[in-house]
């Protein structure tokens, strides 16, 4: 009979957990987003062409609800925490940015990763208390951390109060203005996907994987389930904060009833369902779907209501009929195709 | 002195409103287990249809409240056959319906909104703007009213549950689904006929709002947040809880109202939500919630 010392043992199960937590799918596809990736970082030149604002507008809009839509996918679809209120870290981030650009003139991409830091840094804090409640608890005092944001940054006169502070635009001609801030979102999208990929398949996305399953089991199997939750919290509000940050100088204002919508902090929420919690090509393809519905709706049908309606109707649908979103329920039946396998 | 008892009464006054507002959700959570937070929207479509019938037709809110309970409680049977039914073999039941009726509130919120636009609505019946006068203090009558009729429903509701025939079972269900089923309790049914009376009393919330606050489709959001603090610090699913917790609540933030400043108001609530559930998450009379 061999014998095993307990660092031969510890060193067994390190191997067979990064073995674990590192098994990919064989049939996934990463030519196609990085193509996409190729393709979007191209597309600018279109304006060589003919007037495409539209077009780049909306796709700097569908990769910035990537950038959001990913980072909640870290904590609710791997961990399986539903946050309704991730738009806090958002206004974090844009206000953040936003007033050191119009104080001290430092462009928001460039301080777009430290708005995100501060963003995460707040979340690790609410983490640690919120994230002792779990279930419909935890959802119901994301729901009041909106309401509660809301409150502060309207009456918080530094800010600007209701009012907001308004942003100078840059001086480039019309047709180019928007350029720095589509590359700035796109490589934002781009790394966020590959973030929340490697996260996923390390072990630390193990331990996540493992808390949505059976948070208790999790627990009795060593896995620190309160660090691994405010971890996963702190780096959704990390890439939520970063959006907002760009956002605010794109926008060229900042104010609470543009960065604090519960319809935007859903928004995120629901492109993770429609495209599939939990799975990396889900955010991405749920939030290409939305964006172009609420394009849609705004356009034929005008009305902002409208588009509340949509939006709670498709949320309806897709979790009553299809509960896994689209990548999960195609992966179920067996049906994905390759090219939204990301995994 | 005077202001302090002031403060202390328009609190109190209003605590009664909310005390029904509460109350349904209350009721649903303890039966079904659903957070229900399409519940303010439902209490806006009742407000509506007490504010068309006042403003088309000349009625008192309070002689439609219990039409508009009834056609609450109707839309309160379909959603519950058309959404909740075939929910409750979901593996993650709870927050599969949290997400539901959020997802149904914002479709209120839309209907509402493309029906009768985002515009700021309030019933004005004569006592409305209305006071009585005893010394100092005054008593504004719309809040009496409501107050008054909002306790007189909710006691008849704890009559109701906890003497007649039907009330047995849905208190039994409250307390331990399994064994009422057990027992032989047709859980189902008393499923959807608590979430019709729930949402029943939604509609009959709707009227008393409708001449207390002024209201507009996306005001539901904030409701949501202050409703879910009163059944949270009363513990979910206990409606003496919610009714107490309602009043303690509406008489704190009238005088962080008065003393600090009306914004902070509504801050009250909010921040209240928050620490409860953070510090006793069962709220005063509530079990300790179950993991997972």
């Amino acid at each position: 009979m061999a014998e095993f010392g307990a660092s031969e043992v510890v060193a067994a199960r390190r191997a067979r957990d990064s073995g674990l937590a590192g098994t990919v799918d064989k049939t996934r596809s990463a030519w196609f987003p990085l193509t996409l990736l190729a393709a979007l970082l191209l597309l600018p030149a279109l304006q060589f062409a003919g007037n495409y604002n539209y077009l780049i507008h909306l796709t700097l809009f569908t990769a910035m609800y990537v950038v959001m839509a990913s980072g909640w996918n870290i904590l609710g679809g791997f961990t399986g925490y539903i946050s309704l209120g991730h738009i806090v870290f958002f206004a974090i981030g844009g206000y953040f940015a936003g007033m050191v650009f119009a104080r001290m003139g430092i462009s928001t991409i460039v301080l777009a990763p430290f708005a995100g830091l501060l963003a995460g840094l707040v979340g690790y804090m609410i983490g640690l208390i919120t994230l002792r409640v779990r279930g419909p608890s935890f959802i119901i005092s994301s729901l009041a951390l909106v309401m509660i944001a809301r409150i502060l940054f309207e009456n918080w006169h530094f800010v600007g109060g209701a009012a907001g502070v308004a942003l100078p635009a840059n001086d480039l001609p019309a047709e180019w203005a928007k350029l720095p801030y589509y590359y700035a979102f796109v490589a934002m999208a781009a790394f966020a996907t590959w973030a929340s990929y490697r996260i996923k398949h390390s072990k630390f996305g193990l331990g996540l994987r493992a808390i949505s399953k059976d948070e208790i089991k999790a627990e009795s199997a060593g896995i620190d389930t309160r660090f691994h939750k405010v971890l996963a919290f702190a780096i959704s509000a990390f890439f939520v904060g970063m959006a907002g940050a760009v956002w605010g100088e794109y926008l060229t204002y900042i104010r609470p009833n543009i960065f604090l919508v519960v319809l935007m902090s859903v928004n995120m929420v629901l492109m993770c369902i429609l495209g599939g919690k939990g799975t990396i090509a889900g955010p991405a393809l749920g939030t290409v779907l939305i964006v172009a519905f609420n394009e849609i709706f705004v356009a034929t049908l005008g009305a902002s209501e409208i588009n509340v309606l949509a939006t709670g109707i498709i949320m309806m649908v897709s979790l009553m009929f299809y509960p896994l979103g689209i990548v999960g329920t195609l992966a179920r039946r067996g049906k994905l195709p390759r090219i939204l396998n990301w995994d | 002195m005077a202001d302090i008892v002031q403060t202390a009464i328009l609190g109190l006054a209003l605590g009664g409103v909310y005390a029904l507002m509460g109350a349904g959700l209350s009721l649903v959570f303890g039966v079904m287990r659903i957070v229900n937070l399409a519940h303010p929207s439902l209490i806006m479509a009742g407000a509506y249809i007490a504010y068309w019938a006042f403003r088309l037709a000349g009625v008192d809110p309070l002689l439609i409240l219990p039409v508009a309970a009834a056609i609450l409680a109707g839309t309160g049977v379909l959603l519950y056959k058309l959404v909740f039914e075939r929910e409750a073999r979901s593996a993650k039941y709870s927050e599969m319906t949290v997400l539901l009726t959020f997802a149904l509130a914002m479709v209120m919120e839309g209907l509402l909104g493309t029906v009768f636009t985002n515009t700021q609505r309030v019933t004005s019946p004569d006592y409305a703007t209305d006071a009585f006068f005893i010394a100092d203090v005054f008593i504004p009558k719309g809040q009496l009213y409501a107050g008054m009729v909002s306790l007189g429903i909710i006691s008849a509701l704890a009559l109701f549950l906890k003497h007649s025939r039907f009330g047995y079972p849905i208190r039994a269900t409250t307390q331990n689904r399994e064994a009422a089923e057990l027992l032989g309790v047709n859980v189902n049914l008393v499923s959807l006929a608590s979430f019709a009376i729930g949402v029943g009393l939604a509609g009959a919330a709707g009227a008393l709002v409708s001449f207390v606050f002024s209201f507009f489709p996306s005001k539901h959001w904030e409701w949501i947040v202050i409703l879910m603090s009163l059944v949270v610090l009363g513990g979910m699913g206990s409606i003496f809880g919610t009714v107490l917790a309602a009043f303690i609540l509406s008489v704190l933030a009238a005088f962080v109202g008065f003393y600090v400043g009306a914004v902070w108001s509504t801050l009250t609530f909010f921040v209240a939500l928050f620490v409860v559930l953070l510090v006793r998450p069962q709220g005063l009379f509530g079990e300790k919630p179950e993991l997972a």
